[in-house]
């Protein structure tokens, strides 16, 4: 019995939600605003809803990951964000985490097909 | 920007926490114009509304969009939660608005008008308590058993959202007040509720006062007024946004109420006195002078006020059509 497509969507979306904050902390080594953010996540091939991005760098920053200010440009007020000192070595450590996690779940998926 | 963003911002803003929702509408209306104008260059053109409702729409529903600011956990979730209140305070108002006019009509009909009006108090308290125990549960279920989110998304459309900005949504006290004195008035006006009408004058002399015959001429008239506005405050507590339809019952209430004082005022005075046993001609002549001034007074005041408010009513109707304007242009661009 093929699995049902809203079961399958809730495992993505599980899997995706924690890569989505490494994603984001990795962007913000520069500097972004929302818009260009989301952009420069697109262009990379992470796809993220508007409506859950600008809550989760609002989370971040209260979390002391992520740091902002209201600037102008282009005739606009825009709020910039970037990594702070602590979400640089927090990303370092997710990285790492990120890669060992990889590793082994790679292994477990091609040890399965062997 | 658009109206439809400046409502759809209004809307997530009543939503949010007093403290962050300055910031959080600031970021949002920064993330809506980068979008739009990204649009715009898609297009070679400014969207439509339409096409700006549709970019509201795949953003979320006000509800889902302020939700997602909130971390924490609820009986009633975030999602349903902005409509909670709202709900409990309709229920709750027609409950009450049905027992008062219960006990205005009981309070008429008994010797005890004090005793019947306590009797009803008593259980008005008991009804509300299992009219909001009722409506929570109803959002206990729905939350347990739907899905939250698919439901805010699925019911919203970006071209209802009011426009609270035209006028700030009326209170459910304010307008709970304002029915009670509605349905007070059509029962006097109708001889169903009588006040005592004796004027003391001085030791042993008074006069009763009774509305002159130029009020029989516009009795129906003043009846139809009292039923429309109390239409219009229950109106008001079932929807408390700004809406044409409700502004248009504004704009004929006080120009019917103008017409009605005019028509009062030619037919002056407002009032008649009648003697009382020990009342001289002098007394009874200060007497209709005394009230007729202080209905004068009150009468012109009142003009005043619903003059101001039909302009102010007015003006409002007139902003509403600007705002939809851009509708026409988008149109024509098509």
């Amino acid at each position: 019995m093929p699995i049902a497509a809203d079961i399958l969507e809730a495992l993505r979306l599980e899997l995706r939600r924690g890569t989505l904050i490494l994603a984001v902390l990795g962007t913000l080594r520069a500097e972004q605003y929302g818009y260009s953010l989301k952009t420069r996540l697109a262009e990379a091939g992470v796809d993220i809803d508007e409506g859950a991005l600008y809550p989760m760098l609002r989370r971040l920053e209260s979390q002391g990951l992520l740091v902002s200010e209201w600037r102008e440009e282009g005739k606009r007020q825009k709020r910039f964000y970037r990594l702070s000192a602590d979400g640089a070595g927090a990303l370092e450590q997710l990285t790492a985490e990120w890669r060992a996690m990889n590793a082994a779940l790679n292994s477990i998926i091609e040890g399965g097909r062997t | 920007m658009t109206d439809l963003v400046e409502r759809y911002l209004a809307s997530v803003e009543r939503r949010l926490p007093e403290k962050t929702a300055k910031d959080i509408t600031a970021e949002l209306r920064e993330a809506l114009e980068a979008t739009l104008d990204a649009k715009a260059a898609e297009l070679g053109r400014p969207p439509s509304t339409d096409e700006v409702a549709g970019v509201l729409k795949a953003y979320g529903a006000p509800a889902v969009v302020a939700a997602r600011y909130e971390g924490r956990m609820h009986l009633i979730g975030p999602v349903l939660y902005p409509w909670f209140w709202p709900a409990q305070r309709t229920a709750i108002g027609v409950i009450v608005a049905i027992f008062v006019v219960l006990t205005a009509i009981r309070a008429l009909a008994s010797d005890n008008p004090v005793q019947a009006v306590l009797q009803s108090a008593d259980k008005v308290i008991g009804w509300g308590l299992g009219t909001f125990a009722v409506v929570t549960l109803v959002f206990v279920l729905v939350e347990r058993t739907a899905d939250p989110v698919k439901l805010a998304e699925s019911c919203w459309d970006p071209k209802s959202l009011p426009r609270e900005h035209i006028r700030k949504p009326k209170s459910l006290f304010e307008s709970g007040v304002s029915l009670f004195f509605d349905v007070l008035f059509i029962l006097f006006w109708t001889s169903l509720l009588k006040f005592p009408n004796e004027l003391p004058l001085r030791e042993g002399a008074s006069v009763a006062i009774t509305l002159s015959p130029v009020w029989s001429v516009v009795y129906w008239p003043v009846l139809a007024l009292g039923v429309l506005s109390a239409a219009a405050h229950l109106f008001d507590m079932l929807r408390p946004a700004w809406s044409r339809l409700r502004s248009a019952m504004s704009l004929v209430g006080y120009a019917t109420g103008l017409g009605v004082l005019w028509v009062v005022f030619q037919g002056r005075p407002f009032v008649e006195v009648q003697p009382q046993p020990g009342t001289s001609p002098e007394d009874l002549e200060r007497a209709l002078r005394l009230v007729d001034g202080v209905f004068l007074v009150a009468l012109g005041f009142g003009a005043l006020v619903w003059a101001i408010t039909l302009g102010v009513e007015v003006h409002r109707q007139i902003k509403a059509t600007r705002m939809s304007l851009p509708d026409a242009r988008a149109a024509a661009c098509r």
